[in-house]
């Protein structure tokens, strides 16, 4: 038992003393640099899970735990930056979390405080290195005063945007997913500025008129590509003095009775033409956005992540194999979730790094061959015998 | 890596909550440990003169070596994890021997009796290969899950591939599961009450008349699901809802978050199940994995084919254990 103390003190010195820091901080930049030269995630997500059951399995306080769990964070910040990623993401506080007790709440929160207001002292620092940071949650849930750090820093930092850190305050993501449901809609309930709002109870965004006239402008292209440089002129002298019948191309120009001259210079040239079909419709009746416009790309827009590149990797310490309501909408098809049995606070390079050289590997393997890889490419595949359902397999 | 001595100084300060330094000694705690800013400034232009040309050859030699460190790290890297890959392929082989099913419902009811806790709802993530058999491989591994699902004792299990290819053929999908059955229980008689359905179609349920049988052995109930169940369905609900709001019908405040619960209506997997090298989730609907636990099976294949793992019995039986393992806890 003595010698086991022993031993963990005399490497504790070890490491503590002034060689081996060295040597250690030399290896660690020699690491993160190296890391640089390969491919690198873009977006990384952190789950800081294992503050408390660390400070109990060391018999300290909580508080004590999340503030080595603070410290960690500030490590692993420092090898995802300077290895080149771009934007990192943490869950720093579940609105479920204002479950815990009150003396942990008001403890994590004056931390925040702490550090965000500190962090403000240090603003030529972080424009210097182009740091951003944003707090991702529900805000009206703070209290006041923390509301104003966390306003302070953001703003101070607004003006940056190379390095981002996403801090996610009182943070579920169904909240999220369903602000961005709201927010879409409300966007979408936004009259445009339109000037007829009479057509408001019917919209029909395409018109008949315009659609006839766009199947005679390609049949007209098509035919006129022996003549492609007079097309112009030719239409607006038919439109100056009335109906040469006799010129073919000129028909299409006069038969929609309602178009202006402005809509006619929209046909003269082929893509012209295809814009025109898609900008005028919304142009002239849309008062409202149509619905159908809303993709999915529209919703991601709207979650708190919507500027940052895909989420490409997710961690989560301290072996729970579960989201817990994080970043359910940014863990898309090509995410990769890693959940490492290792508590936040013990959380450094020596743990990350496998990670992250896995993850440079799938990414250059797939590189080479794409194939290996692919999506579900719409082949069709025929439904076959009943037979082949039978087929034995596992022995 | 911080130095012990300023690591001191700076939990003194923590403790007392930021009092003890001020904001110009932090920074000269940090300043040692900040990036040289010059070395950020690349975009400025260049100005050609000598120091600047030892800068360059220095950064030169610096990026070659880390070129070196980056091949020869991923050199160890993969020799690491091909000899893991091939140790744990070979730990998968002796549990496939020694965990088989053989057919028999008793024996895998056997292999999960000492588990605290079985999922209620297992949810399994697949994916369709690229031959030209493909999909009757896909719905053989359906028919052995359901199997295996049903002796276990869960009751309702589902099955995402991304691309909808089952939801296509659910009667010969069925024809398939029944056929699975009987091949681990025997006659029609004694097998489990099976239900098979995917959103938007309806329930498939053959043999409603025997209602009696269906109590001895269980019922399984199986879903299906696809990358259309998951985001899609939220784009939808925003389209229905964006176009109540311009009619007037409801106010973008209305929208909350148990409204949109109500409306996105699907089970919550206890257990997801993923059978491939690594964890994602594939465009797997995203509001009810809130909770749900996940396993990997992992790229244990040996290396033939990547990506794709087949679906094996000992992989589901460690995803249970896995799942037995966890303990549960709702932000407590």
């Amino acid at each position: 038992m003595s010698t086991s103390i022993h031993l963990s003190r005399f490497r504790k010195w070890l490491l503590a003393s002034p060689p081996m820091e060295f040597v250690i901080a030399q290896l660690r930049e020699l690491l993160v640099g190296a890391i640089k030269q390969g491919p690198v995630p873009q977006h990384i997500a952190f789950v800081m899970d294992g503050n408390r059951r660390f400070a109990r399995s060391h018999g300290i306080e909580t508080v004590e735990g999340h503030n080595m769990g603070f410290e960690a964070l500030a490590r692993i910040l420092e090898v995802c930056y300077k290895s080149g990623v771009k934007v990192v993401t943490i869950y720093a506080f579940s609105i479920e979390n204002f479950k815990r007790s009150k003396f942990e709440v008001d403890a994590l929160m004056e931390m925040a405080r702490v550090k965000l207001s500190q962090m403000a002292q240090h603003g030529e620092i972080l424009d210097r290195y182009g740091a951003k940071v944003r707090i991702l949650g529900r805000l009206d849930m703070l209290k006041p005063d923390v509301l104003a750090a966390v306003n302070r820093a953001v703003d101070m930092t607004s003006g940056n945007g190379e390095r981002i850190l996403n801090i996610c305050f009182p943070y579920t993501s169904r909240d999220e997913i369903t602000g961005a449901i709201r927010d879409t809609v409300s966007e979408y309930s936004q009259p445009l500025p339109a000037n007829r709002p009479s057509n408001a109870s019917q919209r029909t965004p395409f018109s008949e008129t315009h659609i006839t006239q766009n199947i005679r402008a390609r049949a007209q292209h098509t035919k006129a590509d022996d003549l492609p440089s007079d097309v112009e002129t030719a239409s607006e002298s038919s439109n100056e003095d009335g109906a040469p019948a006799n010129n073919l191309p000129n028909q299409v120009y006069e038969s929609g009775s309602s178009f202006s001259s402005s809509s006619t210079l929209h046909l003269g040239g082929q893509t012209d033409a295809a814009n025109g079909r898609e900008n005028s419709p919304r142009k002239e009746k849309a008062v409202y956005m149509s619905p159908e416009t809303i993709t999915r790309q529209t919703l991601t827009e709207h979650m708190f992540t919507g500027d940052n590149p895909p989420l490409d990797l997710l961690v989560r310490t301290s072996g729970v194999e579960r989201l817990s309501d994080f970043m359910l909408w940014q863990c898309d098809e090509e995410t990769e979730i890693v959940f490492l049995d290792v508590l936040w606070p013990d959380f450094d390079l020596w743990h990350f790094l496998p990670v992250l050289l896995g993850w440079q590997r799938r990414i250059s393997k797939a590189k080479k061959n794409p194939d290996a890889e692919g999506d579900f490419d719409g082949e069709s595949y025929e439904p076959t015998e009943e037979s082949n359902g039978k087929k034995v397999k596992g022995l | 890596m911080v130095s012990q001595h300023d690591r001191e100084l700076f939990r003194n300060d923590v403790r007392s909550r930021g009092t003890k330094l001020s904001a110009a000694d932090r920074e000269n705690i940090l300043r040692p440990y900040l990036p040289d800013p010059s070395d950020l400034q690349r975009r400025s232009p260049q100005r050609q003169n000598k120091a600047h040309r030892r800068a360059s050859v220095r950064t030169f030699v610096k990026a070659q070596t880390h070129r070196i460190v980056y091949t020869f790290v991923h050199i160890i890297f993969g020799i690491i994890s091909r000899l893991l890959q091939s140790y744990h392929a070979t730990v998968d082989r002796i549990c496939a021997v020694i965990y088989y099913h053989h057919r028999t419902p008793e024996l895998i009811r056997k292999d999960v009796k000492g588990l605290k806790r079985l999922p209620e709802h297992l949810s399994v993530i697949l994916s369709l290969r690229k031959e030209d058999d493909a999909l009757s491989v896909l719905m053989d591994e359906v028919a052995e899950l359901a199997a295996w699902s049903v002796s276990a004792g869960i009751p309702v299990l589902s099955v995402y591939e991304k691309s909808g290819a089952l939801k296509s053929c659910i009667p010969i999908l069925h024809q398939a599961i029944t056929n699975k059955m009987c091949s681990y229980y025997g006659s029609s008689i004694q097998q489990p009450r099976l239900r098979l359905f995917a959103p938007h179609h309806p329930v498939f349920d053959q043999l409603p008349q025997d209602v009696a049988s269906d109590c001895k052995n269980g019922s399984l109930t199986v879903l299906l699901l696809s990358a259309t169940d998951g985001r899609e369905t939220f784009v939808d609900l925003t389209k229905t809802l964006a176009e109540m709001s311009q009619s007037g019908k409801l106010s973008p405040e209305d929208i909350t978050l148990e409204l949109v619960d109500a409306e996105i209506i699907q089970p919550e997997p206890d257990l997801l199940l993923v059978f491939g090298a690594f964890l994602k989730l594939d465009g797997y609907p995203p509001w009810h994995v809130r909770l749900t636990e996940m396993f990997c099976t992992g790229g244990r294949s040996s290396g033939t084919n990547t990506s794709e793992e087949a679906v094996e019995y000992h992989g589901f039986l460690r995803g249970l254990w896995h799942y037995a393992g966890a303990q549960m806890r709702f932000g407590r």
